[in-house]
């Protein structure tokens, strides 16, 4: 973690220093700790039962949301909010090299790498507790989850961590807030404290959703489907108001980068300039502002539903208007997923193939209209319960989806036409998640068809086909642009050996663990099993194998990314020759950015050995040279 | 030869030989249900036959976008030691020819593919639930609760059919149809409408599943096509489909699919066992 531009320290911040008595992480702790003692010794005593336990479900409910207060407050929104409120000077962040990561910060680089700290650390811990359903699976009867609960309880909490931590946080709150600034030539985001405090909802959120089980076990998976869940343990408490903490993280992401891609653009930087990957986080956001309100609202239904009881979602309610609610939301969560990672393909093909970007409107306007498409193809994940008159519609705009989708591939295809590429390890990762994904979305046709649903839904061919599109689809294009920007945050490089290496590893073993979980789904193996007829072991065991090399192949990129991060060879500034203003400033680059605002006067996509270079030469508008 | 010419021939001679593998897939087991294991009901035909056909479709789609990786990583490749550095010499950045193709064809094939065969296995999908086309059905209620698969057949007075260990079991008649009519609810709590959750009725083999939701009284007709039973097949058994709470791995029933008369003397048993 080597951002270490070292500021020099001016007096105020070390006098700062000196008044401050504890490390943030360790007060918010402490004040978190004490928010929820009291708030739940007064729930207790509001209402007392003489039969309840000491963490009641009205006290665990009112004491996180004190907990979570204690904990914003203490990691620096006491300091940096509160206090300016009632006129004091917010106080100038102090800390540096690797303390900055965990202190509240208003950089947005550093709450970037902040997210991407934290998303990375889920990503290995729900990875690690896939590994253990994988070791349960490889036996048909219990063997380290004695009983299912404990077992779908796993399942829920890899699915919910993995969903709503990484596939959705890692490329928008991660990538998203430390590039996209400097993408568009801006010094800032627009709401740089809200976003300095929206990070640290993401631990908390990832705590209480691991904590869950000490409530009880929920066994509904990371879907909270009702009427389950309202007759299920307590545990899925924490699991709304740990999906509620890290949607409304994401929700601040967007609401920030929104309003700094729409204000913040440097001179030049027209929509038509607007680089691919900043349409990507911008269609994106837009998602999450329009569905993450929707999914919160009607979690907070479900919480009261449970507390109460209402009885919106069962028997005597409506049972379906949950899964209506949740997938409404929750397809366009998988769009949410995606369209970075679609983005990010045609925002690196053109690097690495030294060629013009193909159909580069086109590549916009597919990532726009999946965005507007995704909201009217919900119930294609209910044709098991839906009425007749509805299979068809919802079966026509699930296809018609896929014509879209298909742009980017169109753009990324008449790039690599006649190119000239160079094949780096970011470059062979974008190619290896374009092969993924098409499997990932031609087997998608397979459960778009209604006949065929009817057998494949709640098999693990649908487990096979969400995999491909999150891993295949989402998680290697997040790695390509790991090793990308590599050079970007720390001036540093990777080994190309252990790069490819590491990029054909996991390709291998994640295609021969997941192309298992397709043929097991036809042979009948269904979702949410912690025991299945013996007729699928040795199949499962194999698979199990698989994933364990998967997993250590995660394991190898790590360590190479934290080694060259650390201590690789040192770079040349742009080492790829790129043309986006991130490459405009040196690595890492300074605490704003820019010395000098660059100013775009051409496209970014467009390659040639006659073309101008994109951005206007620092002499022309004055001021250092960039380091080019 | 030109580049555009190469790959037109690998596409077709990799697609053709595609084709040739997914022809040997799907004609694995009887009818063409190969992808799915074989296929033991009218209804799961209809499945397997959109998902064969599908196959067909997406197999030179698939080739074209792979071989499309592959052929760029072995053609455009540069060597880092090359001395062809600098851009590309070729540089467009659109092809209308291509780029309409690309449009068009994927406009229509997706068009294609809900016609058929989504839409028109929807008809005969909806065709085999019309009452009409059911004769002679034999009546099944499916009761789910947690965590339990329970049979009756009305027509026959057995409330609850079990086996000699006194498990749930369903015989069904080869041949006739069969309507299934799905309830979920907990008829030794039937008090408590609380534990009433979703669970989904699937029998794999039948290649078809529907979901069973509290509060709803649902039906599915189905016509079983093959003497089969869970001990020969165990793709031949009630599976619940929809987690629905701990027990839900274990929420199975074994399926028998028997002659008309073997059907006829199971059902004495059970009147006789007073089940
Ligand atoms: C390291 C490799 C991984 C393995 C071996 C793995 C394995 C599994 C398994 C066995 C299940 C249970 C399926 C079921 O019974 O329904 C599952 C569920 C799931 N996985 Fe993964 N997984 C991996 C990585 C990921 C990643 C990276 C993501 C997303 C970023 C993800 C998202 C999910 C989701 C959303 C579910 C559904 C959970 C539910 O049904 O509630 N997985 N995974
Ligand atoms: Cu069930
Ligand atoms: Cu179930």
């Amino acid at each position: 973690m080597a951002q270490r531009q070292a500021q020099v320290p001016s007096p105020p911040e070390l006098r700062a220093k000196a008044r401050r008595p504890m490390v943030p992480v360790f007060r918010a702790v402490l004040w978190a700790t004490i928010g929820f003692v009291v708030i739940n010794a007064m729930a207790a005593w509001l209402d007392p039962s003489p039969n309840s336990p000491y963490l009641p479900a009205v006290g665990a409910v009112a004491g996180w949301f004190g907990g979570l207060i204690g904990w914003l407050l203490g990691i620096g929104g006491y300091e940096h909010v509160i206090r300016p409120m009632f006129g004091h000077p917010a106080p100038v962040s102090h800390s540096t090299g690797w303390r900055q990561y965990f202190d509240f910060s208003t950089n947005h680089k550093v709450i970037g790498t902040q997210y991407l700290i934290f998303s990375t650390a889920t990503f290995f811990w729900a990875g690690l507790i896939a590994m253990a359903m994988r070791f349960q699976l490889m036996s048909w009867r219990p063997t380290i989850f004695q009983y299912p609960q404990n077992y779908l309880n796993a399942v829920g909490i890899h699915g919910t961590l993995m969903m709503f931590t990484v596939a959705t946080v890692a490329m928008i709150g991660g990538l998203g807030n430390y590039m996209v600034p400097l993408m568009i030539g801006a010094r800032e985001t627009v709401f740089p404290k809200a976003s300095g405090l929206s990070i640290w909802l993401v631990p908390i959120g990832v705590m209480t959703v691991t904590m869950s089980p000490l409530l009880g076990n929920w066994t509904t998976g990371w879907r909270g489907y009702e009427p389950l869940a309202a007759s299920d343990g307590n545990g899925m408490l924490f699991y709304y108001l740990g999906v509620f903490a890290l949607t409304t993280s994401s929700l601040i992401v967007s609401l920030n980068l929104t309003t700094t891609i729409i204000f913040k653009r440097t001179k030049g930087m027209t929509w038509n300039r607007l680089p691919i990957f900043v349409w990507g986080i911008l269609t994106v956001s837009l998602l999450n502002i329009i569905w993450l309100p929707e999914i919160q609202a009607a979690f907070i239904i479900s919480l009261l539903d449970k507390l109460i009881p209402f009885n919106f979602f069962n028997a005597l309610g409506q049972p379906l208007g949950y899964a209506e609610l949740f997938w409404l939301f929750g397809h366009p969560e998988v769009y949410i997923v995606v369209v970075p990672a679609l983005a990010m393909w045609n925002e690196l093909l053109p690097v690495f193939t030294r060629k013009s970007l193909f159909a580069r409107p086109m590549a916009v306007l597919g990532l726009v209209f999946v965005m507007m498409l995704s909201g009217m193809v919900w119930a294609h994940h209910m044709f098991t319960n839906m009425r007749f008159s509805e299979m068809l519609p919802f079966s026509f705009f699930t296809e018609m989806i896929s014509i879209p989708t298909g742009f980017a591939y169109l753009a990324a295809i008449g790039t690599l036409w006649k190119s000239r590429l160079r094949l780096t390890t970011p470059a062979l990762l974008v190619l290896m998640s374009m092969f993924n994904f098409l499997i990932g979305g031609l087997t998608g046709l397979f459960l778009a068809d209604v006949p065929a649903n009817l057998q494949l839904h709640d098999t693990f061919f649908v487990v096979g086909h969400f995999h491909y599109t999150i891993i295949g689809g989402m998680v290697f294009s997040w790695m390509a642009a790991m090793y990308y920007w590599l050079p970007k945050f720390t001036g540093r490089t990777y080994s190309e050996f252990w790069g490819k290496l590491g990029a054909i590893w996991v390709f291998i073993t994640f295609n021969l663990t997941f192309s298992n979980f397709f043929i097991l789904g036809l042979r009948g193996m269904n979702r949410w099993v912690s025991s299945y007829p013996h007729y699928l072991m040795s199949e499962n065991f194999w698979t199990s194998i698989y994933a364990f090399l998967l997993g250590a192949g995660f394991l190898l990129n790590l360590v190479h990314i934290l080694w060259a991060w650390n201590a690789g060879p040192k770079v040349k500034e742009n080492p790829w020759e790129a043309k986006t203003l991130e490459w405009h400033t040196s690595s890492p680059p300074p605490a704003k950015n820019f010395d000098v605002l660059p100013e775009v006067v051409g496209s970014f996509y467009v390659y040639g050995d006659q073309v101008p270079e994109p951005v206007a030469a620092a002499s022309q508008i004055g001021g250092r040279a960039p380091s080019v | 030869m030109s580049d555009v010419v190469i790959f037109g021939i690998l596409w077709i001679v990799f697609s053709v030989l595609g084709e040739l593998g997914a022809k040997a897939w799907v004609d694995s087991a009887p009818q063409g249900s190969g992808p799915y294991f074989g296929v033991a009901s009218n209804v799961g035909l209809v499945g397997v036959h959109a998902f064969d056909f599908l196959v067909w479709v997406a197999l030179p789609i698939f080739v074209f976008v792979a071989l499309m990786i592959v052929f760029s990583m072995v053609r455009f490749h540069v060597r880092k030691d090359s001395p062809a550095t600098g851009d590309a010499p070729a540089q467009f950045r659109n092809n209308k020819a291509f780029v309409g193709i690309w449009v068009v064809a994927s406009i229509l094939i997706n068009v294609l593919i809900w016609l058929h065969p989504n839409a028109s296995g929807l008809e005969t999908v909806f065709a085999a639930q019309a009452p009409q086309n059911n004769p002679n059905a034999l009546v099944v209620d499916v009761t789910a609760r947690q965590w339990e698969w329970i049979f009756s057949y009305p027509q026959y007075h057995i409330t609850q059919s079990l086996n000699a260990a006194g498990q749930d079991v369903l015989y069904l008649p080869v041949n006739r149809p069969v309507k299934f009519v799905l309830r979920s609810y907990d008829p030794f709590h039937a008090y408590d409408y609380q534990i009433a959750v979703i669970h989904g009725f699937w029998i794999p083999a039948f290649g078809i599943k529907l979901d069973v939701v509290p509060g709803e009284t649902r039906q599915l007709y189905l016509t079983p096509t093959k003497l089969t039973s869970t001990e020969q097949n165990p793709m031949t058994r009630v599976q619940c489909s929809e987690v629905c709470g701990p027990g839900h791995p274990y929420m199975e029933a074994n399926v028998h699919v028997v002659t008309a008369a073997q059907f006829a003397a199971w059902v004495k048993g059970q009147q006789a066992a007073g089940n």
